[in-house]
């Protein structure tokens, strides 16, 4: 699927993108259907069985498509997060300033 | 009333010693850090405060207002559930931006999104209205607890509430964050387990899930089978609009935060998790175990409601899960059951008891009493808040009494109706300041009681169904906090553009992102994205050599 973009560097990582598009929109399709689905799977009705198979399907590709970029956000990140929390640590003393 | 045999209450107190236990053993890692005490040193992996997240939200309420609701709804009640849905495109959105942003609460985020005096004002509100919150949730769940022991054992209802609320704060003094986290595992362990097996006990006593359906159909409400049977699009009781309204309204409102209160829970776990992509997993992960445990749970009530078909006062079928496991689990089983019960009880306590504790401390005294405050005192105040959550919590319980599932729609849904759109619009439009948001929090809460309660006791305004009265109440808010955006002034550009570069919000942040291109703060980071690149890259290309 070489329209779905799987290799990322931590800045480009961090636009919005059709991968984020993607992982919003089908995450509540996701919910939606594995709820529906395993509840009426439970009482042996072909609908739900249906309904949980493709919930599984669509959670499984959501996350195909996003964990790389979360990934490469995560790690770029992690860099500058100690910089970041001494100036939050600066803001919550604010009598210090 | 129900009879303890031995092994029942072998059950009940090891699993009371090894909760407790928790607290004990994690006092060290507890007491070093307001940090520690509060986020366990931010440094988890993603499948603890997942793990949290859904322990927290199976509390001792949340199986009868979810029995309540199939009971008489059938699987369309399910729907009703999935106002956790704002999981969903939260833990890829406003997860992420939270994340980023490093606040320790909602409260602190106000003083980074929003800037001047209108910042610290909303701060001080959201951190007694959460403080406040946090004694109600408990209370509520607290009183469920009470309900629960009042049906098993006859106790009155004040000694469910006061006495397994008041054994969960030793652990939460104790170790702090670092205890809840840890006992949330076990706990949400535990009591997943027991919903499983719950519902194969209900189902082989009700003759397994083909006589289910087929008795079902034979009383003629084959249509509680069916979660899609809506009654038209405006009229009877569960028309399209209303579910329009309960899928628009917590899946967009993952776009914003504290669009419901579970966010402030979930802001929690969110800080704790070592990174964003951690973060992210942590909520979503955990909100898949709640909808699966939403749908063992709808097949455990159905089941109940063949064999109980004819109960029609909601105080009686909102017990349905409970009753399955008192009647039906075999002797010795009993007491695992109440166990389970204590996990479930205990799980969603502790967390809130910390959570209100960390907005009193960090957010009150911290912030504005003493800001000069060493780590040791941080810590101390906040196991004395956690005290005094417990306190309030014994008040809110006993005014709530027995009607759980009225207080839980009235707090989950209509409470926050007004600020729905606030709370998004706070991360997708730079305009929206700290007046705005702040002047629809507090009409909110009065335009809320208005219509909810005052105004339809006078006949001034009919009983209207909840779905409308969210967009009643979103309309009428709206009024009042649109023009107030737009009459004062924005908020200081620089501190737009700082909480711009570092958390990347989504939406129209245009005349921001152009500052921030401006003053060159893009291109600098890109620069230092690329010369980290480079570096792991040598690195790696060394530890080949």
């Amino acid at each position: 699927m070489g329209w779905i973009r799987r290799d990322w560097t931590p800045h480009e990582a961090d636009e919005w993108s059709k991968e984020d598009w993607i992982a919003v929109i089908l995450s509540p399709f996701s919910y939606i259907l594995i709820t529906m689905g395993l509840a009426l799977t439970l009482f042996l009705q072909p609908l739900g069985y249906i309904l949980l198979a493709v919930g599984i399907a669509i959670t499984i590709f959501l996350f195909w498509v996003i964990d790389p970029k979360l990934t490469a956000i995560s790690s770029e990140y992690e860099k500058k997060q100690r910089q970041y929390l001494k100036e939050l640590e600066q803001i919550q003393r604010w009598e210090e300033e | 009333m129900v009879e303890f045999t031995w092994l029942d209450y072998f059950w009940t107190f090891a699993y009371l010693i090894l909760m407790i236990g928790c607290g004990a053993i994690f006092y060290r890692l507890g007491k070093r850090s307001g940090s520690d005490f509060f986020l366990a040193g931010r440094g988890l992996p993603w499948w603890l405060p997942a793990t949290s997240n859904y322990a927290t939200h199976t509390a001792t309420d949340t199986p009868m207002w979810f029995s309540g609701w199939v009971y008489a709804a059938g699987l369309r009640g399910l729907w009703y559930s999935l106002f956790t849905g704002w999981c969903a495109i939260s833990a890829f959105v406003s997860t992420k931006i939270f994340r980023r942003s490093l606040a320790g609460t909602q409260a602190e985020w106000q003083t980074l999104r929003f800037s001047g005096l209108g910042a610290e004002l909303m701060r001080g509100w959201l951190a007694g209205w959460q403080f406040s919150m946090c004694m109600f949730i408990a209370g509520w769940v607290g009183i469920a607890m009470g309900n629960v022991c009042h049906y098993a054992f006859d106790w009155p209802l004040w000694w469910g509430l006061v006495l397994f609320s008041s054994l969960c704060c030793l652990y939460v003094i104790a170790a702090g964050y670092w205890g809840v986290i840890i006992a949330d595992v076990q706990q949400g362990i535990t009591m997943f387990l027991v919903i499983i097996l719950v519902s194969v006990w209900a189902g082989i006593a009700a003759g397994g899930p083909t006589e289910i359906v087929t008795k079902i159909e034979a009383m003629g409400r084959g249509w509680m089978l069916n979660p899609f049977h809506f009654t038209g699009w405006f009229s009877g009781d569960f028309p399209i609009m209303w579910l329009i309204t309960m899928v628009a309204v917590p899946f967009l409102g993952g776009l914003g935060m504290a669009t419901h209160f579970d966010w402030f829970v979930e802001a929690q776990r969110i800080q704790s998790a070592r990174n964003i992509k951690d973060a992210s997993y942590s909520i979503w992960w955990g909100t898949a175990a709640v909808i699966v445990r939403n749908s063992i749970w709808a097949f455990a009530v159905l089941a109940f409601f063949v064999i109980y078909p004819d109960l029609t006062d909601q105080s009686d079928y909102q017990l349905a899960w409970f009753r399955i496991g008192f009647e039906f689990f075999p002797v010795g089983m009993v007491g695992f059951f109440f166990a389970a019960i204590l996990a479930i009880h205990i799980s969603t306590v502790a967390g809130v008891l910390n959570l209100g504790s960390m907005y009193a401390t960090r957010d009150l005294y911290h912030h504005y009493i003493n800001p000069k405050a060493s780590e040791k005192q941080v810590v101390f105040v906040g196991r004395l808040m956690t005290v005094v959550v417990l306190f309030g919590s014994f008040f809110f319980g006993l005014m709530i009494g027995e009607d759980v599932t009225k207080w839980l729609l009235f707090a989950l849904w209509l409470m926050v109706a007004g600020t729905w759109l606030p709370n998004i619009l706070q991360i997708i439009w730079w305009r929206f300041n700290a007046w705005g948001y702040l002047s629809a929090w507090v009409a909110n809460l009065g335009v809320c009681w208005l219509v909810v309660w005052v105004l339809p006791a006078f006949g001034i305004l009919t009983d209207l169904p909840d779905y409308v009265q969210f967009w009643l109440l979103m309309l009428l808010v709206g009024v009042i906090y649109l023009p107030i955006t737009l009459l004062t002034k924005p908020d200081d550009m620089d501190r737009l553009v700082k909480i711009y570069v570092q958390t990347r919000p989504i939406g129209f942040w245009g005349p921001v992102r152009k500052e921030a291109e401006r003053r060159g703060l893009l291109r600098a980071i890109e620069m230092m994205d690329l010369q980290a690149e480079m570096e792991a890259r040598k690195e790696a290309g060394n530890g080949m050599d």
